[in-house]
């Protein structure tokens, strides 16, 4: 039921096509047309953020990092695509029960400005490349 | 007797012959000479180093107008930089011996054959001096540098072992109106 529902989400998502140009237009010049990133400099968007999706801190930090946070993005344009990195590329290790990001979740989480990311990272989730 | 002596003269000749050549040529040629003349077979072998992200859309797709060469060209439409088609790569090839950098600032151009607006992705090749040539500065969709995930202006040579800036390469992603 889950996959069937991510199934005709992202169904949606790919036709309406706006969360992929945004992608392109304001994050893949440095996680890459494909998302893969460049690590250790870039972080990868497959697979680990869907293992994130088990911690609730992590939820937040997606649209707190200052690439998200700092965009030209509006609130819900960045939820889409923070959703649709979700779904196209950690649809493998999202949590069963995993709910989208609202606009209202991404506005009050954008303000709380994250002055340190990556001591937020090691505190909530882990260092890069462990 | 003598034909040993002879033997010996001959090789004497043949080892000193040797020497002198190897020593004339030494004088000759500088170590970097060999060593750029080696690079230049390496990197025209590996001719124009391809970006993955330009294999990910079919570049011949895209009908092209105008001449790569001038700052005018609808490609570059949201560039700052030297323009490599005029510095021995092409609107979308890095010169030989040089390496694209995989960090990029996009934008959007429209092509005027087809009215499209098409996703363009600024790569900067890197590993060589600057490249004076056909320095060209459009600023389309620019933003100031504080957004510098989409400022023209920033120096993208990054995630390259040679930081050195050489020239601009501009690739389509997609369409932006899809």
């Amino acid at each position: 039921m889950m996959a069937l529902l991510m199934g005709l989400l992202l169904a949606q998502l790919v036709s309406a096509g706006s969360p992929r140009i945004n992608y392109l237009l304001h994050c893949s010049g440095c996680h890459l047309p494909g998302a893969e990133g460049n690590p250790p400099n870039v972080p990868t968007l497959h697979h680990e953020l869907g293992r994130m999706m088990n911690v609730h801190e992590m939820r937040e930090y997606l649209v707190r990092v200052p690439g998200s946070a700092q965009s030209a993005l509006s609130d819900a344009d960045l939820a889409a695509v923070v959703n649709w990195l979700l779904i196209e590329f950690n649809a493998d290790t999202l949590p069963p029960e995993f709910e989208l990001l609202s606009t209202d979740e991404v506005s009050a989480a954008r303000k709380a400005i994250l002055a340190n990311p990556l001591e937020y990272r090691i505190t909530h989730w882990r260092n890069y490349g462990e | 007797m003598k034909i040993d002596k002879l033997i010996d003269s001959g090789y004497y000749w043949i080892d000193d012959a040797a020497r002198r050549s190897a020593l004339s040529l030494a004088r000759k040629l500088s170590r970097r000479n060999f060593l750029s003349r080696l690079g230049m077979m390496l990197a025209g072998a590996a001719a124009f180093p391809l970006l993955p992200v330009s294999r990910s859309f079919a570049q011949s797709a895209v009908q092209e107008i105008g001449d790569p060469a001038t700052c005018e060209y609808w490609r570059y439409c949201a560039m700052s930089g030297s323009l490599c088609a005029c510095c021995g790569g092409s609107f979308s090839s890095c010169p030989p011996g040089t390496q694209p950098s995989p960090i990029s600032w996009v934008g959007t151009c429209r092509n005027p054959v087809d009215g499209r607006d098409y996703l363009m992705s600024y790569n900067d090749c890197c590993g060589k001096s600057s490249c004076s040539r056909c320095g060209c500065h459009r600023t389309e969709r620019d933003k100031p540098v504080y957004y510098n995930g989409n400022s023209s202006t920033v120096y993208w040579c990054f995630g390259v072992e040679d930081t050195s800036y050489n020239c601009t390469v501009s690739l389509v992603l997609g369409y932006s109106d899809e």
